[in-house]
């Protein structure tokens, strides 16, 4: 301990006794990991905004439906709304609403545009992109308004708008067309234009009126369920499956396979990333180190001729390698949290929008820091300090004590 | 008074060097240099004893061998023959790290370059080899303030290398040297950079440690004044030794 403490205060009395030295290092430290902070927030932000992206755009993290509704949707595949949907308590729920979602076509004076028909039931809708929606003119009122609310884009293509009407046509129960006008209550913006092109809302109430036959009262395609925590996804869908083996319950990952690898591989690019940028930082970090130790060589090794042993050398020059990558860590830390709340509000992409979008992102980017990045990436570059160490490490212990008797 | 020796043998010549024990034997010392391929004989079988409570000094031109000599008596550098043993202890089996913990508890070095640390002040610099022999705190301090006020420095504790004279931080060198009490003090032209004054201010110094200590010292030289303090001078000449006399300084 009392060498330790020993090594400890003469490592630190040599990175201050160059200061000028080290206050470049720092700084090219602190650059490079808030610059790595900043750029990682904005990745793990696209992660986060492609997982919400995904989720809220109406498939939730687990979504309900009959058997080959997917391959064939229509009202003939469908369930009935008793169905009652429950977790253990160890799976928090956020939410969870029953729709129907059928393909339709939509008709308006002048064009006509293939759409997703979605009846719902607005108060449950805080958990779908329906929750974000800025609308132009009025929203749904309930389950049973029987108007229609539809995308800016969709409007601006059937050049329509709120409180003119349009016809929808989609298949009813008994497999039978049904046509029928509607009027726009609200034309609204989404953050996805898509959405925007795609979805029709209509009550759900009123649309299982207008559709349903014989088979089943009150018809669903879908039961759309969020949870607290996107990780209990697989549990939930077990115990939903237990539940109700009659309806096929699929994740978002299922749902969309290309998102969730997307998802995943966006951890190992930050991790990818980081590398890059600090392999690039340790050949500098190396390379004065050694002039460092290069510059101290009688020093060194008169620490050795006065009886250092070359354990003790090895410690003293990794402390100090460390201690320097230390105080650049935490500065780039701190640099790139500040970084980070500069930018809280987030970028606008929206010149770029049909470009992000292909990539499955709103066109706001938020950057997202968490504490575990923080401490992963911090702890990742001082471990690369301590391998930078190596180096100058080496060259220390090849000093002779010989080297303190050089004239 | 002064007495020479001509012959080849051990040397065991000294104050009551019946009654002394030898604190350095070296027995048949050979040292081999490889200078692009042409081997340098710089030590060739020497034989010394060098007694408790000796003040010693070795000189010699250039490549006569003493600070090669020097240098593996104080086990900074190896010798391909012979043997050396310090305090009893033959350097020749030891290991790097133990060689290394023979000069942290046995050997007290002064170097021509001072070399002080030169982010410590001096207390710091001379209860840094203390601290890796594992001294307490407390004790530390004590001793490191009595070494420094025994060679004049009790009010430049504080002070950083850099703040002192050439002589001061000598001065401070050797307190850092002797605080350990070690069983030798070597030192390698410790007068070379200082002037005249200064140079037998700090020599009345180590004579001062010899003779009222029993500190026994080994010191490479070149300068005759240092060899006037010396209770005994070897003088080297092509890896032998070539002359060993002792005087009353």
């Amino acid at each position: 301990m009392n060498t330790l403490v020993l090594l400890f205060n003469l490592s630190l009395r040599n990175i201050l006794r160059y200061r000028r030295r080290n206050f470049f290092l720092f700084a090219a430290i602190a650059v490079a990991v808030g610059g790595t902070t900043l750029s990682n927030s904005l990745i793990r932000g696209w992660q986060v905004s492609m997982l919400e992206t995904a989720v809220s755009g109406l498939s939730g993290h687990i979504k309900l439906q009959a058997p080959g509704f997917a391959d064939e949707p229509s009202l003939e595949r469908a369930f009935s709304s008793d169905t009652q949907i429950a977790l253990s308590q160890q799976i928090p729920m956020v939410g969870m609403t029953q729709r129907i979602n059928l393909p339709a076509v939509i008709t308006s004076e002048r064009e006509t545009r293939a759409v997703a028909l979605v009846g719902v039931v607005p108060t449950q809708e805080n958990i779908s992109l329906y929750r974000d929606l800025l609308i132009e003119g009025e929203g749904l009122v309930g389950a049973d308004d029987g108007r229609l609310l539809i995308g800016r884009a969709l409007a601006q293509t059937l050049q329509t708008r709120a409180g003119r009407r349009v016809v929808i046509i989609v298949q009813g129960a008994d497999g039978k067309s049904r046509e029928r006008g509607y009027r726009v209550a609200g034309v609204f913006d989404a953050p996805m234009r898509w959405a925007e092109n795609v979805l029709v809302f209509t009550g759900l109430g009123a649309l299982q009126e207008n559709l349903a036959g014989d088979q089943l009262d009150n018809p669903i395609t879908e039961i759309s369920v969020v949870l607290n925590d996107e990780s209990d996804r697989g549990s939930a869908a077990a115990e939903l499956a237990a539940a109700h083996p009659d309806l096929v319950i699929q994740d978002w990952r299922q749902m969309q396979p290309q998102i969730a690898e997307i998802v995943d591989m966006v951890d190992s690019v930050m991790v990818i990333w980081f590398f890059l940028i600090m392999s690039g930082l340790t050949f500098g970090l190396v390379n004065t180190l050694i002039a460092s130790v290069m510059q101290r060589t009688r020093e060194l090794g008169m620490l050795r001729a006065l009886g250092m042993n070359k354990r003790l050398l090895l410690v003293q020059v990794v402390l100090e390698c460390v201690g320097i990558m230390i105080v650049g860590v935490v500065a780039g830390l701190v640099l790139g949290v500040a970084m980070v709340f500069a930018l809280g509000d987030g970028i606008d992409l929206s010149a770029f929008s049909e470009s992000v979008e292909a990539i499955g992102i709103s066109t706001l980017l938020r950057p997202v820091l968490t504490l575990e990045d923080l401490l992963l990436f911090g702890g990742l570059s001082v471990l690369v300090g301590f391998f930078a160490s190596y180096f100058p490490a080496r060259r220390a212990l090849k000093i002779s004590p010989l080297m303190a008797m050089n004239r | 008074m002064t007495q020479s020796i001509s012959d080849s043998g051990p040397r065991p010549l000294a104050k009551d060097s019946s009654v002394k024990a030898p604190v350095v034997q070296c027995r048949g010392v050979k040292r081999i240099y490889q200078q692009q391929s042409i081997p340098v004989h710089a030590l060739r079988g020497v034989d010394l004893d060098i007694r408790e409570g000796e003040f010693v000094s070795l000189a010699g031109p250039s490549g006569s061998g003493k600070s090669t000599l020097l240098n593996s008596i104080g086990g900074l550098d190896g010798f391909d023959a012979g043997t050396v043993t310090v305090g009893g202890i033959d350097l020749g089996v030891l290991n790097s790290a133990e060689l290394a913990d023979l000069r942290l508890r046995k050997i007290g070095f002064v170097f021509q370059a001072y070399n002080l640390i030169p982010v410590l002040s001096a207390r710091e610099n001379v209860e840094f080899i203390l601290q890796l022999q594992g001294v307490p705190a407390q004790q530390r301090r004590e001793r490191a303030d009595d070494a420094l006020a025994s060679l004049g420095l009790g009010d430049h504790a504080h002070r950083r290398p850099g703040e002192l004279s050439g002589g001061q931080q000598q001065r401070v060198a050797i307190a850092r040297a002797i605080v350990t009490k070690p069983v030798l003090l070597l030192a390698d032209e410790p007068t070379a950079n200082l002037d005249s004054k200064t140079t037998s201010e700090l020599l009345a110094v180590l004579q001062q440690l010899n003779q009222q200590q029993g500190m026994t010292i080994v010191t490479a030289t070149h300068d005759p004044i240092v060899m006037g303090f010396t209770s005994r001078q070897i003088a080297m000449l092509d890896g032998e030794i070539h002359q060993d006399t002792m005087s009353t300084p």
